[in-house]
């Protein structure tokens, strides 16, 4: 077929249904968002159309982030939250893990266990913390309690339902092929299903934190939403936010880990797309 | 069919099945038969396609024969044993692929050996005895995902042959690809069949498939499923011919097309 020369090349909208857009598009829109943000932030500030002390202009908000990095010890708060969220999630996921690939592969234990299970995953895990408090005290132990439970029951949940979905032609091949019920899900239906699991593992621990920020806004003394009390008492809202912001840039590094960590773990998959 | 051939031809099949049956409760005391009185024996060394209507039970026959399921009645022997259950000599290639996608292609096709304890060095010569007969030696390092269709059921084909069954089922394992690849595949699995003396059990709905691949055609037809008829292709002469058009042009080769046909059009008729 020769090339068309008198058809004039298709104007590209900026909205096209489904068309990826360049990288350079990309990264541009990413930050103009951000600078669109901060730019209302600031001329709001800067105007005086908002209250100074409900909401400090952005730049003091960063300034205050680096002091108090600098000057007053932030960082062993955002290390004890760091600890606790990473603690309690690798109990959950201790926990969950096996379990949820047991059930997934033998309904005789999601009989037993499910019933249990789900009936859990509805009750809200904030409700523990009176319980908690008078259970463990105000040590560490009530704060990571709260975590675990707000966790685990989603976490087994969410392993079940990927194990079960892994796909049945590959449980009767590794049976055709002599595998006992220990090889199958060894060797065959845990390897199948293990990236699912990290992706679930990755959307739990973002749950983690929300349940830390909630622990520690009710019943702590240490930790970031410690600090973001303490300051609401005095009227600082400049920790406060900065508070906001150093939770939700841990996120986002906890989340870019975990993107690592699968692209690192399953490099078949990223094959597929080519 | 050579002299020597045909003697064992005429043994005792491998593979027997006896006045099998399933059915399903449907409750309130009534039953649906959904395959009954199956019978029809399988030599060695024989490529016996079973053929029939979608909804014959075809594939399941073949899953009792890999011991995936479990007759209401009737009964199944490879060699004398009964077969309850699945197990490594009975090796099933299924229509759907079954690659494992986190192993490269050469540890696919030593899996079945290695659970089976089957030393190393020798599981990778044979793994790559296979690779290289399904013609996958400059992938042997690639992973399942990397690879097209065909040659995913390549790599289904060389793990299940591989780890040596006495069986080879295949359940419309070309099912899922495209024309030309087809009928590649199909002259791979005559030459492989010849090479390796494997029998073979295939289930298909593809009449050309069947004619072209078969040593014995076993016809089921449905409501309930059951064997109609067994057809053996009497114009190859016994003889595995890897070209597909040149089987196409033997005489006797449409007619028995029209033959089989004609058989699918009467149970098409049932609806």
């Amino acid at each position: 077929m020769s090339e068309s020369v008198s058809a004039p090349p298709r104007r590209r909208h900026f909205l096209e249904v489904r068309k990826p857009v360049s990288k350079r598009q990309a990264v541009l829109s990413a930050i103009a968002i951000w600078v669109v943000f901060f730019g209302i932030w600031a001329a709001a500030s800067a105007s005086g159309m908002v209250n100074e002390l409900l909401v400090p202009a952005p730049q003091k908000v960063l300034f205050t982030i680096y002091d108090l990095f600098a000057e007053r010890a932030f960082a062993a708060d955002v290390l004890i939250s760091i600890m606790r969220v990473l603690i309690a999630f690798l109990l959950a996921s201790i926990v969950a893990i096996p379990l949820g690939v047991m059930m997934g592969s033998f309904p005789a234990v999601e009989g037993i266990v499910n019933p249990f299970v789900s009936a859990w995953r509805y009750l809200p895990a904030p409700s523990f913390i009176p319980i908690l408090l008078m259970w463990f005290g105000t040590g560490e132990t009530p704060k990571l309690a709260l975590l675990f439970i707000g966790v685990v029951f989603l976490l087994i949940t969410l392993v079940m339902d990927h194990t079960k979905n892994v796909r049945h032609e590959l449980v009767e091949t590794a049976l055709t092929l002599g595998a006992n019920r220990y090889v199958t899900v060894r060797s065959v239906i845990l390897p199948a299903v293990l990236p699912e699991i990290v992706i679930a593992m990755r959307q739990m621990l973002a749950v983690t934190w929300t349940y830390l920020v909630i622990a520690e806004i009710v019943a702590s003394t240490t930790g970031i939403g410690a600090m973001m009390m303490r300051a609401r008492r005095f009227l600082h809202t400049d920790e406060i936010m900065a508070g906001i912001i150093v939770i939700g840039a841990l996120g986002l590094i906890f989340d870019l880990l975990f993107v690592r960590l699968h692209r690192q773990l399953f490099p078949y998959i990223q094959e597929k797309r080519r | 069919m050579s002299p020597a051939k045909e003697a064992a031809a005429e043994q005792a099949p491998i593979l027997t099945l006896d006045g099998i049956s399933k059915s399903f409760d449907l409750g309130k005391g009534k039953t649906l038969e959904a395959i009954t009185g199956v019978s029809f024996g399988v030599s060695r060394n024989e490529i016996c396609v079973i053929l029939g209507p979608s909804g014959c039970g075809k594939s399941t026959v073949l899953r009792m024969m890999a011991g995936l399921e479990t007759p209401t009645s009737g009964d199944l022997m490879l060699e004398g044993r009964h077969i309850d259950g699945p197990g490594r000599d009975r090796g099933m290639v299924f229509q759907a692929y079954t690659s494992f996608d986190w192993m490269s292609v050469r540890r696919n096709v030593e899996f079945g050996m290695k659970i089976n304890g089957v030393p190393a060095s020798e599981r990778r010569d044979r793994a790559d005895h296979y690779i290289r007969l399904v013609g996958l030696t400059k992938f042997a390092d690639a992973y399942p995902t990397q690879l097209s269709g065909g040659m995913r059921q390549r790599v289904a084909i060389a793990r299940t042959l591989a780890n040596g069954p006495e069986l080879l089922l295949m359940d419309e394992p070309f099912g899922a690809l495209d024309a030309e690849t087809r009928w590649h595949m199909q002259e791979l699995l005559v030459e492989i069949a010849e090479s390796t003396r494997t029998t073979i059990v295939m289930v298909t709905h593809d009449i050309e498939e069947a004619i072209f691949l078969a040593d014995k055609i076993v016809f089921m037809s449905r409501h309930p499923g059951r064997v109609k008829c067994e057809i053996v292709p009497e114009f190859k002469n016994g003889k595995r011919i890897t070209e597909k058009e040149k089987v196409i042009d033997l005489d006797g080769y449409s007619e028995i097309e029209r033959q089989i046909m004609r058989l699918m059009r009467e149970e098409g008729a049932k609806d």
